[in-house]
């Protein structure tokens, strides 16, 4: 039903409105559009303004509202970075994606495949299930899925000698299969032209050859933007973290900051800042750097919320 | 030779049969396990009395202690929706196979199917409440293996186990037996779909006579339990009462509907339906807080504040957000630029803006905003710290409580979430509008139409699917919104702005956790959202223009 009415995202046509009037009402127009266009710009723009400008000052400028520090105080940083024990934080977020782009690969590459180029009883069926569950919405499986991440923790504790509480199956292992990432790679491989697959065939490579030798180097963008989404997805996650770590061991940035933020002695407003503008950094870095894969995922799947 | 190859291809397609589902089982047995299985195991969790670990089966006490009575008249709807829904596949099975009445013998391997389905849910159903226990039988032993593993394998041995494992596989190799004989005394191409058509119906037809003979016996149970404490219990009339009214409101919306094509009599069409929407809604409003009376407040008033939360935050994003994506749809100069910078409030992580907004709007005086208060001449406020409704603080202490609307501190809250989806409805209106053919306002600027009536004319109708998905998808995050009220909420205005997310997340992760209440508030939201799902999809079927 969503996706029937998934609007197209590439902003491929330009604005057709081919008229132009002449004159001074035309003018006056353009004027207010565009004062209302940067009153727009200004409402989006002036928190993260100030939340830059705010980790640069001393704390008692912060607490008096300046706008402007009278003194930048890089240290800022340097003391938040330290204090909220970042470097464990931001190698814990990337450890996460790490292992679960890894995992994503690993699990949906195949089955995506499958979906996309081979013929099997029960192909729409499945497809149509998988579909399906991109409508249940998280709150509903929160609870189940904690107390099967907590069973399989024991199990798994017991027999290897790996939990998955605290650890790091519990925050990558329920995200590697997720039913989003399949459908893309799957209208991507759909693409892929058949005639490759004749020549694999020619030369005697079944499935796996030509999914290893030809898909998979064919679809490197589709795939760079399954990892960004894995990678926002860590990085932004809180609720599922926040229930399923009890140490900094393995937490992930969203978390470290809302502890550093909401301890019982309240942290420096300036250093909060600091730290907030720290989190933030690679994700925009991410954003300016790979904008029209950033914006088509995020609009489409709805991945924040 | 033909036989031969035939045979040839018939072994390929069983190989690609098979390399097809090795391609997949990975990640089917995952999404089965982390994605579709845990809403039927929260059902089941919110069935039991489960802290930690599962205790006993109490049926719909939890639900009960969340919506009070009205758990019931839930459960009796469930049940309702599944035998009609049932009545409903089994009509299109008789009407598609009218003329061919051979095909009705589907119906037997059909019924044997769906009671296998059911034997294979009641053998889960005993198992798997031992399995989950293992770790706390096991607690005091040492961490084994073996231990782990024998305990696993001699869940499978229990006597309560096997006994339903056998009724179990007697189920499973009769619904295989009767199916394959049914194809080979009646082939047909569509035996599949025939037989998952009459396995549904009356596997639904089975779940709704669970669901009615559990409620039915829990209602009963109550109303001993009030006889004896000499007060009456009248479920059955108030159940009879809001569901009359519920169905009234359903036909005054179907009659509305077709009196458009009811000619002569239209008006007395329409003066039936709207007649029939006073009472069913009188019925409705009437007993909904009588069946309420017995529910959790502090779920009430989360609904609320979800509510409000939600009716605030989704109109101004997209009214805002239109805006802003129309006039950047003009010839406009640096437009890619500003579309960055829109989008910037939704890519960053809600921790670190909550965060800010935290301090941008923090009860000191001097904090940015409170100095603009300041300077446009108004009270400073408490912001954040502030649960007392918006209108209370407007027009003064006067105003009722029920009408105090949104405390501050909510407010603060939808101000941010709106400032976060701003820039994602801009993005999405703009590609929307990118959509629409160009020949279109060509056409309407020739017949002479202002930009008025082409917006109003075109633009809107044409843009009908766009909103209609970015209204779906904010209503169903901001119903199930956590990240920003969990930072922004402060202890002295907490009660003001927690939503059932927040409630669900405090009910599951105190000291004492309640699994099984927190399961059946997580199915309570679900259920609100599913609700809103269809209602909105069914209500916007006409005025959504596919093009």
């Amino acid at each position: 039903m969503a996706d029937t009415a998934l609007p197209d995202l590439s902003t491929r046509s330009e604005s057709h409105s081919k008229t132009r009037r002449r004159g001074p009402t035309f003018r006056l127009g353009r004027v207010l559009i565009y004062g209302i266009l940067i009153i727009g710009l200004l409402q989006a723009v002036f928190p993260f303004f100030w939340m830059i400008s705010a980790s640069l000052m001393p704390i008692n400028e912060v607490t008096l509202g300046y706008l402007l520090p009278s003194q930048p105080q890089f240290n800022n940083y340097v003391d938040a970075w330290n204090q909220a024990n970042f470097s464990q934080f931001m190698w814990n977020s990337v450890r996460i994606t790490a292992i679960t782009v890894a995992g994503q690969l690993i699990f949906c590459v195949p089955a995506a495949y499958a979906f996309a180029r081979m013929r099997f009883v029960g192909r729409n069926l499945i497809f149509g299930l998988l579909l399906a569950t991109l409508m249940i919405p998280d709150v509903a499986i929160l609870i189940p899925n904690y107390l099967t991440v907590i069973w399989f923790g024991r199990l798994s504790d017991a027999v290897l000698g790996i939990g998955w509480i605290n650890n790091w199956p519990a925050l990558t292992i329920p995200f590697m299969a997720s039913a989003f990432t399949i459908f893309l790679l799957r209208q991507f491989f759909a693409q892929i032209p058949e005639d490759l697959w004749d020549a694999v065939r020619i030369d005697g490579g079944g499935h796996l050859r030509f999914l290893w030798s030809v898909v998979v180097p064919l679809s490197r963008p589709v795939l760079m933007t399954t990892v960004i989404f894995a990678f926002i997805g860590s990085w932004n996650a809180l609720l599922w973290p926040l229930l399923v770590t009890q140490t900094d061991t393995w937490r992930p940035v969203a978390v470290g900051l809302t502890k550093f933020v909401n301890t019982d002695q309240p942290t420096a407003l300036h250093l909060q800042m600091a730290a907030s503008v720290i989190m933030i950094i690679p994700i925009l870095i991410i954003y300016f750097f790979t904008q029209r894969q950033f914006t088509e995922g995020i609009a489409t799947s709805g991945l924040k919320g | 030779m033909s036989v031969l190859n035939l045979s040839g291809q018939r072994r390929r397609a069983i190989r690609e049969n098979l390399v097809a589902y090795l391609f997949l089982s990975p990640a089917l047995t995952l999404i089965m396990i982390f994605g579709i299985l845990p809403v039927a195991f929260a059902l089941f969790v919110s069935l039991h009395r489960w802290r930690r670990f599962p205790e006993e089966f109490i049926g719909l006490d939890n639900y009960q202690r969340a919506l009070g009575d009205f758990a019931y008249v839930a459960f009796i709807w469930v049940a309702a929706g599944a035998v009609a829904f049932a009545c409903l596949i089994l009509w299109r099975f008789f009407k598609q196979n009218r003329s061919r009445p051979a095909l009705f013998a589907y119906l037997i391997p059909g019924v044997v199917s769906a009671a296998a389905v059911a034997l294979l849910v009641n053998w889960v159903v005993i198992w798997l409440p031992i399995v989950l226990d293992i770790p706390q039988r096991l607690r005091t032993q040492a961490r084994s293996g073996e231990l782990f593993i024998g305990e696993l394998i001699a869940s499978f041995q229990m006597p309560q186990v096997v006994e339903a494992g056998n009724w179990m596989l007697i189920g499973i190799v009769a619904a295989v037996a009767l199916s394959i004989i049914c194809y080979l005394l009646i082939k047909t191409e569509d035996a599949e779909k025939l037989l998952a058509q009459a396995a549904s119906a009356f596997f639904l037809l089975i779940v709704a006579a669970f669901t009615l003979q559990l409620t039915g016996s829990e209602v009963m149970i109550a109303i001993d339990a009030a006889r004896e404490a000499g007060e009456e219990l009248p479920i059955w009339t108030q159940a009879a009462i809001i569901s009359a009214g519920v169905i009234m409101l359903g036909a005054a919306y179907v009659l509305w509907r077709g009196a458009n094509r009811g000619g002569n009599l239209r008006f007395v069409l329409q003066f039936v339906a709207a007649a029939m929407l006073m009472v069913g809604g009188y019925a409705f409003i009437g007993e909904l807080p009588l069946l309420l009376s017995g529910a959790d407040s502090n779920m009430l008033r989360g609904f609320n504040i979800t509510l409000m939360y939600t009716l605030g935050t989704v109109p101004i994003q997209l009214m805002f957000g239109l805006l802003l994506a129309y006039l950047l749809f003009q010839k406009i100069k640096f437009k890619s630029f500003f579309r960055m910078m829109y989008f910037l409030p939704y890519v960053t992580p809600f921790v670190a803006t909550s965060i800010v907004f935290g301090i941008l709007f923090s009860h000191r005086p001097t904090s940015p905003v409170n100095q603009l208060m300041t300077a446009l001449g108004l009270p400073v406020q408490k912001w954040l710290l502030e649960p007392t409704g918006i209108f209370q603080l407007i027009f003064g202490p006067q105003v009722p409580d029920v009408l105090s609307g949104p405390s501050l501190a909510l407010v603060v809250i939808i101000l941010y979430s709106s400032w976060t989806y701003i820039g994602y409805s801009t993005v999405v209106f703009l590609a929307g509008l990118g959509n629409i053919s160009g020949e279109l306002y060509e056409a309407a600027r020739i017949d002479g139409a202002n930009e008025w009536n082409v917006f109003r004319r075109i633009t809107l109708p044409m843009l009908s699917p766009t909103t209609f998905f970015l209204t779906l998808i904010t209503i169903i995050g901001t119903l199930q919104s956590f990240t920003q009220i969990w930072i922004l909420r402060t202890p002295a205005a907490s009660s003001s702005v927690d939503t059932v997310g927040v409630y669900i997340y405090e009910t599951i992760s105190q000291s004492t956790p309640n699994m099984g209440y927190g399961s059946a508030l997580s199915l309570v939201l679900f259920t609100v959202i599913l609700v809103f799902t269809l209602v909105q999809n069914r209500l916007s079927r006409n005025r959504v223009f596919y093009g």
